[in-house]
């Protein structure tokens, strides 16, 4: 068992399952809580989701999290944001009218125009240099969305294509967002999460 | 580039996996678990998993199943439907560790309550199961419930139409368990064209399922018998499937052979 601890943000929101079950399998240490004092004796925060921004944003707000996780992100913690949860971590969303976000990394969540969703899996192409993720490029991962992160390029690590390319993964400092699910990418998910957790934590 | 996916689809009755034939005659498989696993470990591109009598017997969804695949530790997405009634179902699903649900009987008893579904769980997550029929030339849809056939309901054609639902699973509901006789007129009659296919129900032939992927409004191909008659059979399929934007198969080593001496 790693000596590494993920907080996994509970707001009410997703499929902690999945997570969780990866995050074990991975031999990673895991609290699922929504209390902050719980999440700060974490080594890094993983923020799950499925669902709508707005709910999402709702929730966290209900629980008191945004401040908290600004402020941690402020503090260099590790934190991991997929699909929704990565979505989070930007300045605002346009999903049923705009919501601001919580704003770690610049950039906007816009819908996808042609076609209206992303379903499926798509290959990853890594867009700058990055250890993290140098061995992820050219995998196959499962992505289920249908609004896409929009914003400056040096905050986009990954690329994905479907009509047009959009970024899959996006990071500033030792915040990072993945659009598509690890946790139900099976082997390359996995092997992904690891590296990411690992490198995150220890550098 | 985004690929067409193989979907490995599982049929709930009684709590058991079955067989369906034409969804008038079943022959039990074993623990819906076990054959869910198989999938998993084959690396199927998407998991269905429907229960088929939930809606009928009015028992909701069926959550100890849910929470019984949740211990499983699948690293596949996973799709359910079955007994689906309310928003808050759809959401409780969600939360027990399904990526995306389909909805059937929603459709026709309260297809407002799908718009909710999705400004709850985002459009992508929602499904719509349509078990279809050519008949005398017509497309019909079956509602299973009173055994009856009917057409489409304007808001159904304007939510497929504008996004509300994400992806429609075409059944050939009276094919459904019998090789190599899906419908192809289903897909080509298909009265929507803006949104994506999963194709299911008879397909078990390649060059058909070949054919079909060639389609440009069909993204997913759903097999359920099929599958069960052979060890990795799933793979075997992508293997013999010719279509550039299949994930290739996967054989997925549970056991390090160097354990074992």
């Amino acid at each position: 068992m790693s000596r590494i601890q993920i907080g996994l943000v509970d707001y009410g929101m997703g499929n902690h399952a999945s997570v969780v079950n990866c995050l074990k399998s991975l031999e990673f240490r895991c609290k699922i809580s929504d209390e902050k004092t719980i999440l700060s004796k974490s080594d890094l925060l993983l923020i799950p989701g499925v669902g709508a921004f707005p709910t999402a944003k709702s929730e966290l707000h209900k629980r008191g999290l945004i401040e908290y996780l600004q402020h941690e992100a402020k503090l260099h913690k590790p934190i991991i944001g997929i699909c929704l949860g990565m979505q989070l971590l930007a300045e605002a969303s346009f999903e049923f009218g705009y919501t601001s976000g919580l704003a770690i990394i610049p950039g906007e969540i816009v819908p996808i125009k042609e076609p209206r969703w992303h379903i499926g899996w798509n290959t990853l192409e890594i867009a700058q240099e990055d250890p993290l993720f140098k061995e992820s490029d050219g995998e196959s991962f499962y992505f289920n969305h249908s609004f896409v992160y929009q914003g400056p390029r040096e905050y986009q690590i990954g690329l994905t294509d479907s009509m047009k390319s959009f970024p899959a993964i996006i990071r500033r400092g030792k915040t990072v967002g993945l659009q598509f699910h690890p946790e139900k990418s099976q082997e390359s998910g996995s092997k992904l999460m690891k590296r990411l957790i690992e490198g995150l934590c220890n550098a | 580039m985004l690929k067409k996916r193989l979907i490995g689809i599982v049929l709930v009755k009684d709590g058991w996996a079955v067989q369906s034939f034409g969804y008038s005659k079943y022959l039990p498989l074993g623990k819906p678990e076990c054959v869910i696993e198989n999938l998993d470990r084959w690396g199927a591109d998407e998991i269905m998993v429907l229960s088929i009598d939930r809606t009928r017997k009015k028992l909701g969804p069926d959550f100890q199943l849910l929470r019984s695949l949740g211990k499983l530790g699948l690293s596949t997405p996973l799709i359910y439907g079955g007994g689906i009634d309310s928003v808050q179902n759809g959401i409780d699903i969600v939360r027990s560790g399904a990526d995306r649900i389909s909805i059937d009987s929603m459709l026709v008893s309260d297809i407002n309550q799908v718009a909710s579904l999705a400004e709850q769980l985002g459009a992508q997550a929602v499904i719509a199961s349509l078990p279809l029929a050519i008949l005398n030339g017509n497309l019909n849809w079956f509602n299973y419930r009173n055994k009856q056939l009917m057409d489409f309901s304007e808001k159904l054609l304007a939510f497929m139409k504008e996004g509300i639902i994400s992806e429609a699973f075409v059944t050939d509901y009276r094919h459904e368990g019998y090789p190599q006789s899906f419908d192809e007129d289903l897909i080509q009659e298909f009265p929507i064209k803006e949104i994506p296919l999963i194709a299911f129900g008879g397909l078990s032939d390649s060059g058909q399922i070949s054919n079909i992927l060639n389609r440009n409004q069909v993204s997913a191909i759903a097999i359920g018998n099929f599958l069960n008659y052979k060890e990795q059979s799933l793979q075997l399929y992508k293997e013999s499937i010719i279509h550039h934007t299949l994930r290739p198969s996967i054989y997925k080593q549970s056991y390090s052979l160097l354990d074992y001496e």
